[in-house]
Protein backbone atom coordinates (compact mmCIF):
# COMPACT_ATOMS: atom_id res chain seq x y z
CA UNK A 1 0.00 0.00 0.00
CA UNK A 2 2.80 2.41 1.00
CA UNK A 3 4.82 1.43 -2.07
CA UNK A 4 1.87 2.14 -4.35
CA UNK A 5 1.45 5.62 -2.89
CA UNK A 6 5.12 6.45 -3.53
CA UNK A 7 4.80 5.19 -7.06
CA UNK A 8 1.85 7.51 -7.62
CA UNK A 9 3.72 10.57 -6.26
CA UNK A 10 6.81 9.86 -8.36
CA UNK A 11 4.68 9.44 -11.46
CA UNK A 12 2.85 12.72 -10.87
CA UNK A 13 6.07 14.63 -10.16
CA UNK A 14 7.74 13.06 -13.20
CA UNK A 15 4.84 13.93 -15.50
CA UNK A 16 4.72 17.49 -14.15
CA UNK A 17 8.49 17.84 -14.72
CA UNK A 18 8.17 16.55 -18.26
CA UNK A 19 5.32 18.93 -18.95
CA UNK A 20 7.19 21.96 -17.57
CA UNK A 21 10.42 21.01 -19.34
CA UNK A 22 8.59 20.46 -22.61
CA UNK A 23 6.77 23.78 -22.27
CA UNK A 24 10.02 25.66 -21.64
CA UNK A 25 11.68 23.99 -24.63
CA UNK A 26 8.69 24.76 -26.82
CA UNK A 27 8.63 28.37 -25.60
CA UNK A 28 12.34 28.85 -26.31
CA UNK A 29 12.02 27.28 -29.74
CA UNK A 30 9.07 29.50 -30.69
CA UNK A 31 10.19 32.56 -28.74
CA UNK A 32 9.01 35.59 -30.70
CA UNK A 33 11.43 38.29 -31.90
CA UNK A 34 11.68 41.32 -29.66
CA UNK A 35 9.13 43.97 -30.62
CA UNK A 36 11.42 46.96 -31.09
CA UNK A 37 8.62 49.51 -31.43
CA UNK A 38 6.98 48.64 -28.12
CA UNK A 39 10.37 48.39 -26.40
CA UNK A 40 11.86 51.12 -24.24
CA UNK A 41 14.11 53.62 -26.05
CA UNK A 42 17.67 53.32 -24.68
CA UNK A 43 19.15 56.51 -26.20
CA UNK A 44 17.74 59.58 -27.98
CA UNK A 45 20.27 61.33 -30.23
CA UNK A 46 20.59 63.39 -33.39
CA UNK A 47 22.10 61.71 -36.47
CA UNK A 48 25.06 64.10 -36.10
CA UNK A 49 25.65 63.03 -32.48
CA UNK A 50 25.74 59.28 -33.08
CA UNK A 51 27.81 59.60 -36.27
CA UNK A 52 30.33 61.83 -34.43
CA UNK A 53 30.48 59.37 -31.54
CA UNK A 54 31.20 56.47 -33.90
CA UNK A 55 33.77 58.34 -35.98
CA UNK A 56 35.60 59.39 -32.81
CA UNK A 57 35.85 55.83 -31.41
CA UNK A 58 33.91 53.05 -33.11
CA UNK A 59 35.09 50.29 -30.74
CA UNK A 60 33.86 52.15 -27.67
CA UNK A 61 30.57 52.95 -29.45
CA UNK A 62 30.09 49.29 -30.44
CA UNK A 63 30.58 48.21 -26.84
CA UNK A 64 28.00 50.79 -25.78
CA UNK A 65 25.32 50.15 -28.39
CA UNK A 66 25.66 46.52 -29.57
CA UNK A 67 24.43 43.55 -27.51
CA UNK A 68 26.05 40.11 -27.50
CA UNK A 69 22.79 38.35 -28.42
CA UNK A 70 21.97 40.82 -31.21
CA UNK A 71 19.13 42.53 -29.31
CA UNK A 72 21.11 45.77 -29.42
CA UNK A 73 20.13 49.22 -28.16
CA UNK A 74 16.87 50.80 -29.27
CA UNK A 75 17.57 54.33 -30.50
CA UNK A 76 15.51 57.38 -31.38
CA UNK A 77 17.38 59.42 -33.96
CA UNK A 78 16.44 62.91 -35.10
CA UNK A 79 17.80 64.18 -38.39
CA UNK A 80 17.21 65.56 -41.85
CA UNK A 81 16.00 63.22 -44.60
CA UNK A 82 18.67 62.99 -47.30
CA UNK A 83 17.28 60.05 -49.29
CA UNK A 84 14.31 57.69 -49.38
CA UNK A 85 14.71 54.33 -51.14
CA UNK A 86 13.49 50.76 -51.05
CA UNK A 87 15.34 47.49 -50.35
CA UNK A 88 14.92 44.08 -52.04
CA UNK A 89 12.21 43.16 -49.50
CA UNK A 90 10.18 46.16 -50.64
CA UNK A 91 10.75 47.92 -47.29
CA UNK A 92 11.42 51.66 -47.16
CA UNK A 93 14.90 52.91 -46.27
CA UNK A 94 15.18 56.48 -45.00
CA UNK A 95 18.62 58.09 -44.74
CA UNK A 96 18.96 60.83 -42.13
CA UNK A 97 22.09 62.85 -42.83
CA UNK A 98 23.21 66.44 -42.44
CA UNK A 99 24.95 67.98 -45.47
CA UNK A 100 27.99 68.77 -43.35
CA UNK A 101 28.33 65.20 -41.99
CA UNK A 102 30.45 62.46 -43.54
CA UNK A 103 27.91 59.75 -42.71
CA UNK A 104 24.31 59.46 -41.64
CA UNK A 105 21.79 57.05 -40.16
CA UNK A 106 20.06 54.63 -42.53
CA UNK A 107 16.74 53.39 -41.13
CA UNK A 108 14.96 50.38 -42.66
CA UNK A 109 11.21 50.17 -42.08
CA UNK A 110 9.00 47.05 -41.90
CA UNK A 111 5.90 45.82 -43.78
CA UNK A 112 3.86 47.22 -40.84
CA UNK A 113 5.55 50.66 -40.77
CA UNK A 114 6.34 51.32 -44.47
CA UNK A 115 3.07 53.22 -44.92
CA UNK A 116 4.18 55.79 -42.32
CA UNK A 117 6.86 57.01 -44.72
CA UNK A 118 4.24 58.09 -47.28
CA UNK A 119 4.39 61.83 -47.79
CA UNK A 120 7.90 62.23 -46.38
CA UNK A 121 10.24 64.35 -48.45
CA UNK A 122 13.94 65.17 -48.44
CA UNK A 123 15.12 68.04 -46.21
CA UNK A 124 12.31 67.31 -43.75
CA UNK A 125 13.36 66.78 -40.12
CA UNK A 126 11.97 63.65 -38.46
CA UNK A 127 12.63 61.32 -35.52
CA UNK A 128 12.81 57.57 -36.12
CA UNK A 129 12.97 54.72 -33.63
CA UNK A 130 14.73 51.46 -34.42
CA UNK A 131 17.32 48.91 -33.33
CA UNK A 132 20.97 49.60 -34.16
CA UNK A 133 22.64 46.92 -36.32
CA UNK A 134 25.98 48.60 -36.97
CA UNK A 135 27.77 51.90 -36.57
CA UNK A 136 29.36 54.51 -38.82
CA UNK A 137 33.00 54.29 -39.84
CA UNK A 138 35.36 55.00 -42.69
CA UNK A 139 36.18 51.81 -44.58
CA UNK A 140 39.59 51.81 -46.28
CA UNK A 141 38.58 49.13 -48.78
CA UNK A 142 35.24 50.67 -49.77
CA UNK A 143 36.90 54.10 -49.60
CA UNK A 144 33.59 55.28 -48.18
CA UNK A 145 32.01 56.34 -44.92
CA UNK A 146 29.47 53.71 -43.88
CA UNK A 147 26.22 54.87 -42.27
CA UNK A 148 24.80 53.84 -38.92
CA UNK A 149 22.24 51.09 -39.68
CA UNK A 150 18.87 50.93 -37.92
CA UNK A 151 16.24 48.29 -38.66
CA UNK A 152 12.69 47.54 -37.49
CA UNK A 153 12.15 51.30 -37.74
CA UNK A 154 9.13 53.53 -37.44
CA UNK A 155 8.57 57.29 -37.23
CA UNK A 156 7.95 58.76 -33.80
CA UNK A 157 7.84 62.45 -34.75
CA UNK A 158 7.57 64.42 -37.96
CA UNK B 1 43.32 88.87 -70.58
CA UNK B 2 42.45 86.45 -73.35
CA UNK B 3 45.17 84.07 -72.23
CA UNK B 4 43.92 83.92 -68.66
CA UNK B 5 40.39 83.19 -69.87
CA UNK B 6 41.73 80.35 -71.98
CA UNK B 7 43.73 78.93 -69.08
CA UNK B 8 40.68 79.10 -66.82
CA UNK B 9 38.57 77.36 -69.45
CA UNK B 10 41.10 74.59 -70.01
CA UNK B 11 41.54 74.13 -66.27
CA UNK B 12 37.78 73.92 -65.77
CA UNK B 13 37.53 71.34 -68.56
CA UNK B 14 40.36 69.21 -67.15
CA UNK B 15 38.89 69.32 -63.64
CA UNK B 16 35.41 68.39 -64.78
CA UNK B 17 36.74 65.60 -67.00
CA UNK B 18 38.79 64.22 -64.12
CA UNK B 19 35.79 64.49 -61.85
CA UNK B 20 33.62 62.71 -64.40
CA UNK B 21 36.11 59.87 -64.86
CA UNK B 22 36.45 59.45 -61.13
CA UNK B 23 32.75 59.48 -60.40
CA UNK B 24 31.88 56.89 -63.02
CA UNK B 25 34.77 54.56 -62.22
CA UNK B 26 33.41 53.57 -58.84
CA UNK B 27 29.97 52.05 -58.40
CA UNK B 28 28.26 51.82 -55.02
CA UNK B 29 25.54 49.49 -53.79
CA UNK B 30 23.47 49.98 -50.69
CA UNK B 31 20.65 47.85 -52.08
CA UNK B 32 21.71 44.29 -51.42
CA UNK B 33 20.52 40.90 -50.25
CA UNK B 34 22.83 38.35 -48.69
CA UNK B 35 21.35 35.03 -47.67
CA UNK B 36 22.88 32.12 -45.93
CA UNK B 37 21.36 28.70 -46.03
CA UNK B 38 22.27 25.70 -43.93
CA UNK B 39 20.81 22.30 -44.66
CA UNK B 40 21.03 19.20 -42.46
CA UNK B 41 18.74 16.17 -42.11
CA UNK B 42 17.52 17.77 -38.85
CA UNK B 43 16.42 21.11 -40.32
CA UNK B 44 17.01 23.88 -42.84
CA UNK B 45 18.08 27.26 -41.49
CA UNK B 46 17.97 30.47 -43.50
CA UNK B 47 19.04 34.02 -42.61
CA UNK B 48 18.69 37.18 -44.68
CA UNK B 49 20.63 40.43 -44.59
CA UNK B 50 19.53 43.53 -46.53
CA UNK B 51 22.02 46.08 -45.19
CA UNK B 52 25.40 45.29 -46.77
CA UNK B 53 27.33 48.00 -48.61
CA UNK B 54 29.43 47.17 -51.65
CA UNK B 55 31.59 48.85 -54.27
CA UNK B 56 32.94 47.89 -57.68
CA UNK B 57 35.80 49.81 -59.25
CA UNK B 58 35.53 49.34 -62.99
CA UNK B 59 39.09 50.22 -63.93
CA UNK B 60 40.70 47.83 -61.45
CA UNK B 61 37.94 45.21 -61.09
CA UNK B 62 38.05 45.51 -57.34
CA UNK B 63 34.91 44.28 -55.54
CA UNK B 64 34.34 45.01 -51.85
CA UNK B 65 31.48 43.96 -49.56
CA UNK B 66 31.02 45.12 -45.99
CA UNK B 67 28.31 43.16 -44.18
CA UNK B 68 26.91 44.27 -40.78
CA UNK B 69 26.54 40.90 -39.05
CA UNK B 70 23.70 41.91 -36.72
CA UNK B 71 21.65 42.56 -39.85
CA UNK B 72 21.09 38.81 -40.39
CA UNK B 73 17.47 38.02 -39.61
CA UNK B 74 16.25 34.50 -38.81
CA UNK B 75 12.74 33.14 -38.62
CA UNK B 76 13.36 31.95 -35.06
CA UNK B 77 14.44 34.53 -32.47
CA UNK B 78 16.47 31.96 -30.56
CA UNK B 79 18.51 31.07 -33.64
CA UNK B 80 19.25 34.76 -34.18
CA UNK B 81 20.46 35.06 -30.58
CA UNK B 82 22.69 31.98 -31.00
CA UNK B 83 24.09 33.32 -34.28
CA UNK B 84 25.07 36.62 -32.65
CA UNK B 85 26.41 35.10 -29.41
CA UNK B 86 30.07 34.83 -28.55
CA UNK B 87 29.85 31.07 -29.06
CA UNK B 88 28.98 31.51 -32.72
CA UNK B 89 29.82 34.72 -34.64
CA UNK B 90 30.45 37.07 -31.70
CA UNK B 91 28.92 39.98 -33.61
CA UNK B 92 29.40 42.48 -30.80
CA UNK B 93 33.18 42.16 -31.12
CA UNK B 94 33.20 41.39 -34.86
CA UNK B 95 30.34 43.53 -36.18
CA UNK B 96 31.29 43.34 -39.85
CA UNK B 97 32.29 40.70 -42.37
CA UNK B 98 34.46 41.87 -45.24
CA UNK B 99 34.93 40.52 -48.73
CA UNK B 100 37.72 42.07 -50.75
CA UNK B 101 38.29 40.58 -54.16
CA UNK B 102 39.35 41.32 -57.71
CA UNK B 103 37.67 40.31 -60.94
CA UNK B 104 40.26 38.15 -62.71
CA UNK B 105 38.63 38.23 -66.17
CA UNK B 106 38.00 41.98 -66.23
CA UNK B 107 38.85 42.28 -69.94
CA UNK B 108 35.78 40.17 -70.82
CA UNK B 109 33.39 42.66 -69.23
CA UNK B 110 32.15 45.68 -71.10
CA UNK B 111 30.56 47.98 -68.53
CA UNK B 112 29.13 50.17 -71.28
CA UNK B 113 27.28 47.36 -73.07
CA UNK B 114 24.05 45.90 -71.67
CA UNK B 115 24.60 42.17 -71.09
CA UNK B 116 25.16 39.51 -68.44
CA UNK B 117 28.78 38.58 -67.96
CA UNK B 118 30.29 35.59 -66.15
CA UNK B 119 32.93 36.79 -63.72
CA UNK B 120 35.64 35.09 -61.71
CA UNK B 121 36.78 36.74 -58.51
CA UNK B 122 39.73 36.05 -56.27
CA UNK B 123 40.46 37.65 -52.96
CA UNK B 124 39.95 37.45 -49.24
CA UNK B 125 36.98 36.88 -46.97
CA UNK B 126 37.21 37.97 -43.33
CA UNK B 127 34.68 36.51 -40.89
CA UNK B 128 35.02 36.85 -37.11
CA UNK B 129 38.52 38.28 -37.52
CA UNK B 130 39.79 35.31 -39.56
CA UNK B 131 40.88 35.99 -43.16
CA UNK B 132 40.92 33.26 -45.81
CA UNK B 133 41.61 33.27 -49.52
CA UNK B 134 38.57 32.73 -51.73
CA UNK B 135 38.03 32.06 -55.40
CA UNK B 136 34.42 32.27 -56.57
CA UNK B 137 32.23 32.76 -59.62
CA UNK B 138 29.34 35.12 -60.22
CA UNK B 139 27.57 37.22 -62.82
CA UNK B 140 27.53 40.93 -63.53
CA UNK B 141 24.53 42.31 -65.38
CA UNK B 142 24.91 45.72 -67.01
CA UNK B 143 21.60 47.42 -67.72
CA UNK B 144 21.65 51.08 -68.60
CA UNK B 145 23.05 53.04 -65.71
CA UNK B 146 22.84 50.20 -63.18
CA UNK B 147 24.99 47.14 -62.57
CA UNK B 148 23.78 44.02 -60.74
CA UNK B 149 25.94 41.35 -59.17
CA UNK B 150 24.83 37.84 -58.33
CA UNK B 151 26.82 35.02 -56.83
CA UNK B 152 26.39 31.81 -54.88
CA UNK B 153 29.19 30.13 -53.00
CA UNK B 154 29.93 27.90 -50.04
CA UNK B 155 31.59 28.85 -46.79
CA UNK B 156 33.06 26.17 -44.52
CA UNK B 157 32.45 27.47 -41.01
CA UNK B 158 35.42 25.68 -39.40
CA UNK B 159 37.78 27.64 -41.70
CA UNK B 160 36.79 30.75 -39.71
CA UNK B 161 37.02 29.11 -36.31
CA UNK B 162 33.26 28.58 -36.06
CA UNK B 163 32.80 25.06 -34.68
CA UNK B 164 30.19 23.23 -32.66
CA UNK B 165 31.37 20.34 -30.56
CA UNK B 166 28.14 19.26 -28.95
CA UNK B 167 24.49 20.07 -28.39
CA UNK B 168 21.80 20.90 -30.90
CA UNK B 169 23.92 23.21 -33.08
CA UNK B 170 26.39 20.39 -33.83
CA UNK B 171 23.66 18.32 -35.44
CA UNK B 172 21.37 21.07 -36.80
CA UNK B 173 23.86 23.45 -38.45
CA UNK B 174 25.65 22.34 -41.59
CA UNK B 175 29.45 22.37 -41.61
CA UNK B 176 29.32 24.20 -44.94
CA UNK B 177 26.71 26.88 -45.57
CA UNK B 178 25.56 28.28 -48.90
CA UNK B 179 25.83 32.06 -49.31
CA UNK B 180 23.80 33.88 -51.98
CA UNK B 181 24.71 37.45 -52.90
CA UNK B 182 22.62 39.93 -54.89
CA UNK B 183 23.45 43.63 -55.14
CA UNK B 184 22.47 46.58 -57.31
CA UNK B 185 24.98 49.37 -58.00
CA UNK B 186 24.72 52.99 -59.07
CA UNK B 187 27.58 55.28 -60.12
CA UNK B 188 28.96 57.05 -57.04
Amino acid sequence: MKKKKWFKIITIVGLAGLFIGGSVALYLFNMPHRDVQSGKTDFSLTSNEIVSEYLANKDAANQKYLATDGDSKILEITGTIAKISENYDGNKVVLLKENSDKAGVSATFTPETNQNTIGLSTDQTITVKGVIRSGASYDDDLELYENVILEESDIVKK
Amino acid sequence: MKKSVLITLVAALVISAAGYAQSTDKWVSSKSHIKFFSSTPAENIEANNMVAVSTITKSTGEVVFSVPMQGFEFEKALMQKHFNSNKFLDTKNHPKTKLKASITNLSEINFSKDDTYQVNVEGELTIKGVTKAIKEKGTITVKGSTVEVQSKFNVTLADYGITFVDGKPSTNIAKTVEVTVHAEYQPE
